[in-house]
């Protein structure tokens, strides 16, 4: 059988033992090289073995439980999806979503783990699914697997120094596998090899006893010593023949600009279905939504500080952060606050919703990244703020950062999320009930004078970002350093005013009258440009400016990114000259 | 009293010392021998201090010392109070040096594939790349029984010894003498618990390990 590069055939490629938490295994599977790793919530990933980066083998990477991290440039890439969540050379971006590398199917069963190329159909067992499984120790052999499978099929067993001890019957299986059978006294008893093609002259024997015996080690070794002398005898004969070609397959090319700094591309995010797999009240008034795919599959990557737009079954869309941690991928959860004065968004979440019910929902999106290269970070939530606040903290613990998390809360009852945030332990300070004048002093304290590398994250009620804002300028802290996300614009916006825009790159130029917006025009032109809260808070529609001088009127960005006039909201931006030329 | 390693940054056998040294916490200094391309090992004041003209030589307090395994073990008696890098019971301390000879065969083919290729030595590659494949086999064997029977380390000892610290080096910079470790994951689960003793120190070629899971 001449072996193929793109055969879907499942193959055993490591032992379950192969892979204890926190390392990463090197495989080959067709002339294919693999990096394979399981994360600590115990999920396998089979993984084209290079970073997208500079091409090198992520089996020499580190895996840090959730996220592997390349040994070169440090870029990590997620659990399940392998998509990139960070880039230390561009720390305060959040990667592009396209930064994803090529994954294979993966499944863990009877001791072994399993991949084929994609487009493999449903894996299926050729033993006795209801047997309890024993993995002999895997035998690399330099050998074609067509010949390591002949010589099993007649892999001879004799009293002294056979497998079973009397004869056995060979069969052929489906794939390069071979099953020995024998019969003994009590019941029939077999082995079953599987043959790993790795190369067009290498393969890995891969053996499972159908039983366990009383002395494990005792049998492993017998059966090791057994294919070892199958193993010399096989790449005696191999030795003998021409080395034929080794297999060559194709790899699918890095894109020229992902070898170098991707660009910040604010898409049109994809919409998907989730099914909300449960519903809980976190807190007092904070209900959460976990959301899975309809599927069973993972959902896209995100980063930490992302959100999600959830389209709700009145019409309207909201903006919920991911709270999850580091390589979570098979549900999102988010946390919402019921707020009597929204126009009907979590109302109608938090009493119409149930659980099992279908919401389509964005894939995520992240205009509050996180930078992993900081000598102190401080997290600040107020409220319901905690959501985005959450999900930064458990990457950092994840990772062995510095960081410490300031709660605050009217209540002890209206802490959410508790278990999770018990497990951060002792980086976390809960500041319950603090009186409104005590707040911008204990904002003082926790920050303290600036110093190089610290960066704080605030999220939470208008007011309370202003006083943390406020306290840090107040204190020293540059603008850069002060990272925050506004749940809403709560400006009045005016949009009195009138003008041109210019769009640089679609080589168009709009009218903008008063009352409508520059994101409404240019729809209305035939534009797709996306956009999210609408209201100058989740910095979605940001374009760059060219010329002219924009009325910013949004919250998203920070004073200093104001005064610089390059870039601006186009959902309430206006402008303040006559004509402004936009980088679209 | 004063140590002082003469030293050639990319040699394995010289890294040997360096580490077992940062994992004891040992003060040294170093002085630097430039083996490639200089070839001051077998220059006239190097030969005074090891007629051999091999790296590493180390000097503690006057008394002149040479071959890694002997000095590893001079280390690990001196400066080791818990006496377990170096055990001296009869058995154990066999086992030891039994280890310690199959460093030194390492030495003789992975790191000779590895200055053919990358220090343009005029050695069999071909020949010295088998011979590194075939003790892999053996102690990726040996460490995979291991794991089953709740040994670690080279040594059925519940703490590393320098028999680990001697093996480590020319395993891990096998890459670069073009022999792949693929065939060997408990080779490769070995190399991650060398790494992650408290204290471990890289060089050149050689990348840390992260940290274990939580226990």
């Amino acid at each position: 059988m001449t072996l193929s590069t793109t055969d879907t055939t499942w193959y055993p490629v490591a032992s379950s033992t192969d892979l204890p938490l926190r390392h990463v295994f090197h495989g080959q599977l067709l002339g294919r090289e693999l990096a394979i790793w399981r994360a600590d919530d115990g999920n396998v990933n089979v993984w084209e073995n290079r970073c997208l980066h500079r091409g090198v083998r992520l089996s020499i990477g580190i895996n840090e439980g959730a996220e592997l991290k390349c040994q070169y440039h440090g870029w990590r890439y997620a659990n399940r999806s392998a998509g990139c969540t960070y880039i230390p050379a561009h720390p305060a971006d959040a990667p592009a979503r396209r930064i994803t590398n090529t994954t294979y199917p993966a499944i863990e069963a009877f001791g072994l783990v399993w991949s084929a190329n994609n487009g493999a159909g449903d894996f299926a067992f050729p033993g006795d699914a209801d047997q309890d499984w024993l993995a002999l120790r895997p035998m690399p052999i330099n050998a074609p697997a067509d010949d390591v499978l002949a010589a099993l099929e007649q892999y001879a067993v004799t009293a002294e120094k056979g497998i079973l001890g009397v004869a056995t019957v060979a069969t052929r299986l489906p794939g390069f596998a071979v099953k020995l059978t024998a019969e003994l006294t009590e019941r029939d008893h077999s082995i079953l090899y599987f043959v790993q093609p790795v190369d067009s002259n290498r393969s890995v024997v891969r053996g499972m006893l159908d039983h366990a015996f009383p002395d494990v080690v005792e049998q492993l070794r017998r059966h090791n010593d057994g294919l070892k002398t199958l193993r010399d005898r096989l790449e005696r004969a191999a030795a003998r023949k021409p080395v034929p070609e080794p297999l060559s397959p194709s790899f699918e090319k890095v894109s020229v600009e992902l070898s170098s700094m991707p660009e910040i591309t604010i898409g049109s995010a994809l919409t998907l279905r989730a099914v909300i797999k449960r519903k809980w009240a976190t807190a007092t008034g904070i209900t959460a939504f976990e959301l899975a795919a309809l599927d069973g599959n993972h959902l896209p990557t995100f980063q930490p500080g992302a959100h999600i737009d959830v389209h709700l079954p009145n019409g309207l869309s909201r903006q919920y952060s991911i709270t999850n941690g580091p390589g979570e991928l098979l549900s999102y959860t988010i946390g919402v606050k019921r707020d009597l004065a929204s126009k009907g968004g979590s109302e109608v979440l938090i009493d119409a919703v149930r659980e099992g019910d279908v919401l389509a929902i964005s894939e995520p999106r992240n205009n509050f990244p996180l930078r992993r290269d900081t000598i102190r970070t401080v997290l600040i939530a107020g409220g319901i703020g905690i959501t985005p606040i959450l999900s930064m903290a458990r990457f950092l613990a994840k990772s062995n950062l510095p960081y410490e998390l300031h709660y605050i809360v009217r209540s002890e009852d209206q802490i959410a999320f508790r278990d999770q945030i018990d497990a951060l332990g002792a980086n976390v300070t809960l500041h319950i009930g603090l009186p409104r004048q005590a707040v911008a002093q204990t904002i003082a304290n926790t920050l303290g004078a600036h110093s190089f590398a610290q960066h704080v994250y605030i999220c939470g009620p208008g007011s309370l970002l202003e006083t943390v804002r406020n306290t840090a300028a107040d204190l020293g802290w540059p603008d850069e350093a002060v990272h925050y996300e506004y749940f809403r614009n709560d400006r009045v916006i005016d949009d009195s005013s009138a003008f041109e825009i210019e769009l640089a790159r679609s080589a168009m130029t709009l009218h903008i009258p008063s009352g409508k917006t520059i994101l409404e025009v240019m729809r209305e032109a035939g534009l797709q440009v996306s956009s999210s809260c609408e209201q100058g808070a989740c910095g979605t529609c940001l374009t760059g400016v060219m010329e002219g001088t924009p009325d910013h009127q949004d919250v998203y960005l920070n004073a200093s990114e104001k005064r610089a006039n390059n870039c601006m909201m186009t959902c309430v931006s206006r402008s303040l000259t006559p004509r402004l030329v936009l980088d679209i | 009293m004063a140590i002082t390693l003469y030293d050639f940054e990319l040699s394995g056998n010289c890294y040997k010392l360096r580490l077992l040294m940062s994992i004891l916490g040992v003060r040294y200094d170093i002085i630097p021998v430039d083996f490639y391309p200089g070839r001051q090992h077998k220059s006239d004041w190097f030969l005074k201090l090891n007629p051999l003209g091999q790296l590493p030589v180390l000097v503690d307090d006057g008394l002149v010392l040479r071959d890694s395994g002997a000095i590893l073990a001079y280390l690990a008696r001196k400066y080791d109070p818990t006496g377990l890098w170096f055990p001296t019971e009869p058995a154990q301390l066999s086992e030891v040096l039994q280890w310690h000879a199959f460093a030194d065969d390492i030495t003789a083919t992975a790191s000779a594939a590895r200055l053919a290729l990358g220090m343009f030595y005029d050695f069999d590659l071909a020949k010295a790349q088998a011979g590194a494949h075939r003790l892999f086999r053996l102690m990726d064997e040996h460490l995979w029984f291991g794991e089953r029977e709740g040994r670690d380390w080279l040594c059925a000892s519940q703490h590393p010894t320098t028999a680990d610290i001697a093996c480590f080096p020319y395993v891990m910079l096998s890459e670069e003498g073009n022999i792949s470790r693929m065939d060997y994951p408990a080779i490769r689960r070995w190399s991650d618990r060398v790494r992650r003793i408290p204290g471990f120190t890289v060089m050149s070629g050689i990348f840390p390990a992260g940290r274990a899971a939580a226990e």
